[in-house]
């Protein structure tokens, strides 16, 4: 918040009942074109009068919610601020921290007021609705909060300190699902809402051999209808059964839970898997053109009634596609998974040599002043692989994967089109990816590596995400892998309330250290203009063994340089300023360690200790930099 | 020593015998034992589970940990005769991907000279 901003309480922006005595929202003439041209897209111009309408219901309905104080809060909302330096994404499960006799939404509400209000401003609370598997993500229900972890109250207790984003799990829909349930049962409303096939010979080996797929199961599986067996689209797991995009119903009813979590307090919304969302025989069926269209009309309708909710892309595929997802910077997700990040953090920290990761950031740009990447390196997933394909080598990603295996962890694969299989995932928490259980080195080393790497998502231009057992400095759980035969467990340890704050409380605890390193540097961050997402950002190859980034504002009256070491080893570093486009005489302050440097004739000389992390902001505000 | 070793095809080959329950607590040993091995240039090892009815996460940790560090050096490490458990846990884990599995010591030794 800036000073004299007005501060909302975002959990009045809605009513529990539609107000239908205000006048009823009329869709404006540009979205509605807007939204007209993709409808057209997907389903032809025959159709769109019989589907148009009923969209237009929709956003009625929604817009009838709106109170007065949100319409109040949308006057003052400037995309370009939509995210700022002081937004830091925690991503967690529900139930992630347990305490006997309460629900799990109400103990992480507690914990977070305790000891992240104010550090963190934004919670990523993974799928919470009522699944049948894969921890969330085969949802039963999508209107529901599952009663093991709360309600929606407790949800929107959680906006009072934070803002929320939601998981739009829109790809899939559980096997337990009413919806598919009544597929089963042959009811006429629900015969489209899924791929069906009658035999397997329906997709010739041919077009078997384009569809890519994260997973090694059978595309197809089998169930038993009123009417027989039927053989349903399934990407992911066979009680994950695809949605049929093709199907303007299944579009209309997504649509209308898009809004239903805007209306539950949603203020960005996840949309999972989406590179799968439309199927069509003979391509590869991933991001096809229908499913940028499909993404680029939530956009519109977000833009038309609640312009302050963002979208972001979660998609593991190499990166040039996956920045395609920001479509003009405008016009698609404000915020894409920055997916080939994590990989090369990893890689350059493993390698103890950062050039793979300078090269890449540096072809970077910033999509527009309204889009920006969400710059995670840990998930509830594993550190996904496909978006360096083509940056790192296939033996170079071998060798991250198997490094990954000697430090515990584990590798998912993924079926190619030519029959074989590639690493698609590296199930490790970030902690032991970073660091050797075996090694015999000393905690203290293992934490200045560890903040190290961390640093990195937190400098570079984007909203840094960082998953729960990420702030925690957790290791590996294995056991828990062969306890649920998910190699993903392996992240996803459940903690109890008691030990987790004696962990935090104990300084013989990597989680101690660790906790405080980050809230400290976030603390940091969220004062500095230079962090801001539309700030800019050069990146400068100063050595192998340091990650060298110069951020500064548009208007460039604030400019820090981050060094990052990613070495054991101490440096002397010499850095001809000029070379990269900074000019003018220096007076710099290291905002971690306070200590000051001097560039002398446009040279900074800085002795770095092993794995430093030094963000130096120019002190004296006379700078050019020169692009 | 839980973990007696020997040396085939000239010593170029190192086969490792692993006991009937490789578990937390002798899972270091096995470790160390590999970290041994490496430093000495031996980089081809095979791991005998003829005779393992049980591994735990931990176990399993040891048998790979040394996988990137055998590759780099153009070695490996191949596993021998596991029985149905023991690959139900490999399949489990996905390492039967990652690590190549024969059915008897023999086939997993002379595997190195293809």
């Amino acid at each position: 918040m800036t000073r004299g901003e007005q501060v909302f309480d975002r959990r009045k922006f809605h009513l529990q009942e539609p107000d239908y005595t205000k006048p009823i929202f009329q869709v404006p003439d540009y979205y509605a074109q807007r939204m007209k041209q993709k409808i057209t897209f997907l389903y032809g111009a025959a159709r769109l009068d019989g589907i148009y309408p009923e969209l237009e219901r929709i956003l009625k309905v929604y817009y009838a919610h709106k109170t007065p104080l949100m319409k109040e809060f949308e006057k003052n909302f400037r995309p370009e601020n939509r995210f700022t330096e002081k937004d830091i994404i925690l991503i967690t499960y529900g139930d992630l921290i347990k305490t006997p006799n309460q629900k799990p939404l109400k103990t992480l509400s507690q914990l977070l007021e305790t000891y992240l209000k104010g550090v963190i401003n934004a919670i990523h609370i993974l799928p919470f609705f009522p699944s049948s598997s894969d921890r969330g993500f085969a949802v039963m229900d999508f209107e529901e909060v599952d009663p093991n972890l709360g309600t929606w109250d407790d949800i929107l207790e959680l906006k009072k300190d934070f803002k929320l984003m939601f998981d739009g799990v829109f790809n899939h829909v559980s096997s337990k699902s009413r919806w598919f349930q009544e597929f089963l049962n042959q009811n006429p409303e629900y015969l489209n809402f899924f791929t069906v096939f009658s035999t397997k010979q329906q997709i010739s080996p041919d077009h078997l051999r384009l569809i890519v797929r994260p997973r090694t199961t059978p595309i197809l599986t089998e169930f038993c209808t009123l009417n027989g067996k039927r053989l349903v689209w399934t990407t992911f797991s066979q009680d994950q059964i695809d949605l049929n995009y093709h199907n303007p119903r299944v579009l209309l009813k997504m649509i209308e839970i898009l809004l239903t979590y805007v209306r539950r307090g949603a203020d960005i919304i996840r949309l999972d898997a989406v590179t799968y969302l439309w199927e069509e025989l003979g391509t590869s069926c991933v991001h096809l053109e229908q499913t940028h269209m499909i993404i680029k009309l939530f956009r519109d309708i977000l833009n038309a009634v609640a312009p302050h909710v963002a979208l972001i892309t979660e998609t593991n595929v190499p990166h040039k596609d996956n920045i395609r997802y920001f479509g003009n910077g405008y016009d698609e997700a404000q915020m894409v998974y920055n997916f080939a990040l994590p990989p090369l953090v990893l890689f350059s920290f493993q390698n103890e040599n950062a050039r793979k990761l300078t090269e890449w950031a540096a072809t970077l740009k910033k999509p527009s002043d309204e889009a920006t990447f969400f710059n995670f390196l840990d998930s509830h997933d594993g550190v996904g692989v496909m978006a360096v394909q083509g940056i790192l080598t296939p033996e170079e990603i071998e060798m991250m994967a198997l490094k990954v295996v000697e430090h515990g962890g584990f590798i998912s694969y993924k079926a190619n089109p030519d029959g074989s299989q590639s690493p698609y995932e590296l199930n490790i928490t970030w902690f032991s990816a970073i660091n050797n259980e075996d090694a015999d080195e000393p905690m203290e080393i293992q934490i200045k590596r560890y903040i190290a790497s961390r640093a990195i998502a937190l400098v570079m231009m984007g909203v840094p995400g960082i998953y729960l057992h990420g702030f925690l400095g957790s290791k590996n759980d294995a056991d828990l892998v062969l306890e649920e035969r998910q190699t993903r467990s392996i992240n996803r340890k459940t903690l109890r309330k008691k030990e987790l704050i004696q962990s935090l409380e104990n300084p013989q605890t990597t989680t101690y250290h660790v906790t405080r390193w980050l809230v400290r540097l976030i603390e940091i961050r969220a004062r500095q203009r230079a962090f801001h997402p539309n700030s800019l950002q050069k990146v400068l190859n100063v050595s192998e063994q340091v990650f060298a980034l110069l951020r500064y504002t548009q208007d460039q009256t604030e400019m820090i340089l981050t060094l990052t070491s990613v070495t054991s080893q101490p440096l002397e570093l010499e850095v001809n300023l000029k070379n990269w486009g900074i000019h003018g005489e220096h007076h710099w302050r290291d905002l971690i360690s306070k200590k000051t440097f001097h560039s002398s004739g446009n040279i900074l000389h800085v002795k770095i200790e092993p794995y430093q992390v030094l963000w130096l902001k120019a002190r004296n505000g006379k700078h050019a930099i020169v692009e | 020593m839980n973990f007696p070793i020997h040396e085939m095809d000239g010593g170029e080959v190192i086969v490792i015998d692993i006991p009937r329950r490789l578990t937390s607590e002798i899972s270091g040993e096995l470790k160390q034992l590999m970290k041994e091995l490496i430093e000495q240039g031996k980089y081809k090892i095979v791991m005998n589970l003829e005779k393992t009815k049980y591994m735990d996460s931990s176990g399993l940790g040891a048998i790979v940990s040394k996988i990137a560090a055998t590759r780099s050096k153009k070695g490996d490490i191949r596993l021998a005769a596991p029985q149905q458990t023991i690959i139900d846990l490999l399949e489990l884990t996905h390492i039967n991907q990652i690590v190549k599995v024969f059915s008897s010591v023999e086939e997993a030794v002379n595997s190195f000279k293809e």
